[in-house]
């Protein structure tokens, strides 16, 4: 499988002096699903930026496989454009790369439908639940059909119920569209539930501490999240995580 | 506490008062020419009425142009001074010298320099409005999210595209909220300027007219145009008032009906 993104020796330290990212390589392939679980403030955001290039890195390289506006973000808080309605939050992308009403019309009516948020095109954000804002914004993330997708805390903000069912919507929309998904997140068990492959980070300047596969058999679904399997990945990522913050104390 | 009592409080209060000075300047006999009574003051607007509605239209037409133009400038020039850094470094200072000079100061000058009285009158109450326009304009461009500066970016967004779907729209509860306060400012600032500048004859403002029934000690007529003049800068607000909610309604919080 191919390469969608090559991080080589990156690493970042910002005007004011605060460092980071301590140089860190990794590579994801195109297609995957990672997630990123990190000590607040430990770089993560700062590393997704990198990869977007929203933000340049002070060393090393990003080597993306995406065409220019490829990539999507979906951020912490559904980021929308108050004044405007759902559907022309979601055409964003679409307008702003100048394509025909009609196809734009038919793309965003599809991407609503996809989030289960048709009946809601001409709402206001305000009128919205903070679950169906975040719907909006993955729309928007996916109205374009991007490579690769990128999520910094996109549930973190949302209640129990509603950040299970994103979770197992974003997982059946992953499947059917395969694109590159990095996926932020503070919880263990939804970076564990949704990804392939995770990835723990250190604290300040963050580097990648831990790289696991997880390898879950059969659906990921609500009886997975109780089983053995999910249970003892979780206890694994957990520890790393731990120690990560409070290092074990050599005799 | 409902909206009629809301309504009817300020009312009873405004009338008590009223009630009030005509008993005092009544029972004491105060001369007209000291303090007329409420009800001499009616009665000149009842009189004068159409004379002076004339003034009030010229203070009106010297006022909204002001305020128009000073949107139009003010929201130019803080575009301008938000695109380019260095332009507002450069040029903000002046836009702060604009606003604390007292325009009185200004107003010998331009008259001597402008011929045209009616725009002497306006470049004064420009003066006087524009200054929160921009001020508050520029706050407004400048608070947009900066996660959807990013994603603008991120989707390749022209410079134009970025100002015109994301910065104006950020602005736009901003610039209301200083058109509001500029409403306000271009007619006191048309007030003085008609005072300073001395207009007369029949195209003269209420402000004019004003200082002139004052000087003859006409103060009925007087506390008339003062009136009007109160009347009108409360017109002004409460129109401007509504435009905004009319144009925010959809989205801000400002303008959200408070749903109890
Ligand atoms: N624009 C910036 N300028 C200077 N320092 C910054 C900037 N952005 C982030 N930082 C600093 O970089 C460090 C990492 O920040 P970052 O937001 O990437 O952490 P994070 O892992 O996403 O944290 P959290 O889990 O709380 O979201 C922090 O110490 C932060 O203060
Ligand atoms: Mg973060």
């Amino acid at each position: 499988m191919s390469a969608a993104v090559v991080l080589q020796d990156v690493g970042k330290t910002f005007a004011s002096g605060v460092q980071a990212l301590a140089p860190l390589s990794s590579t994801i392939k195109a297609g995957s699903f990672t997630s990123i679980v990190g000590p607040s403030g430990c770089g993560k955001s700062t590393l997704l930026r990198v990869i977007a290039g929203l933000s340049a890195p002070t060393t090393g390289r990003v080597e993306r496989d995406a065409p220019p506006h490829s990539t999507s973000f979906v951020f912490q808080d559904a980021t929308l454009m108050p004044w405007a309605t759902v559907a022309a939050n979601v055409a964003l992308p679409l307008r702003l790369a100048g394509r025909p009403d009609a196809e734009i019309t038919e793309r965003v009516t599809e991407a609503l439908a996809r989030v289960g948020l048709d009946g809601f095109a001409g709402s206001f954000p305000h009128q919205l639940s903070g679950g169906m804002k975040m719907r909006a914004s993955i729309a928007r993330a996916m109205v374009t059909g991007p490579k690769l997708l990128l999520m910094d805390e996109p549930f973190a903000a949302l209640d129990e119920f509603t950040r299970a069912k994103l979770n197992d919507d974003l997982l059946a929309l992953w499947q059917q569209n395969r694109w590159t998904v990095i996926f932020v997140t503070h919880s263990i068990r939804e970076a564990v539930f949704l990804a392939e492959r995770v990835l723990v980070m250190s604290p300040r300047p963050g580097r990648v501490i831990a790289d696991r596969a997880i390898s879950l058999a059969g659906h990921r679904d609500d009886a997975l999240r109780l089983s053995h399997a999910f249970t003892d990945q979780c206890a694994d990522i957990s520890r790393l995580l731990a120690e990560a913050i409070q290092p074990p104390v050599n005799p | 506490m409902n909206r009629i009592a809301r309504g009817i409080l300020p009312a009873l209060f405004g009338v008590a008062l009223l009630l009030l000075w005509e008993v005092m300047v009544r029972v004491k006999g105060v001369p007209v020419y000291i303090l007329p009574a409420p009800s001499a003051i009616a009665g000149a607007l009842w009189n004068d009425g159409g004379d002076l509605l004339v003034a009030l239209s010229v203070t009106l037409e010297v006022t909204l142009a002001a305020l128009i133009l000073a949107a139009v400038t003010g929201a130019g020039i803080a575009l301008a001074l938000a695109q380019w850094p260095l332009a507002e470094r450069t040029f903000f200072p002046y836009a702060v010298f604009l606003q604390v000079t007292p325009i009185v100061t200004v107003a010998p000058f331009i008259i001597i320099w402008v011929d045209n009285v009616f725009v002497v009158l306006l470049i004064l109450a420009w003066m006087a409005a524009v200054f929160p326009i921009i001020s508050n304009t520029l706050l407004g461009l400048k608070s947009a999210d900066t996660n959807l500066k990013d994603l603008f970016r991120l989707y390749g967004a022209s410079r134009m595209q970025t100002v015109a779907r994301l910065l104006v729209p950020s602005a736009l509860p901003y610039f209301l909220g200083g058109l509001r306060i500029s409403g306000g400012l271009a007619l006191i600032g048309t007030v003085v300027a008609e005072m300073v500048a001395g207009t007369s004859g029949t195209r003269s403002g209420l402000a004019s007219r004003l200082l002139e029934a004052s000087y003859r000690l006409e103060l009925a007529r007087a506390l008339a145009c003062f009136v009007l003049l109160s009347a009108v800068g409360f017109a002004i607000y409460a129109a401007l008032d509504l435009f905004s909610k009319r144009l925010l309604r959809h989205w801000h919080e400002s303008a959200k009906q408070t749903d109890i």
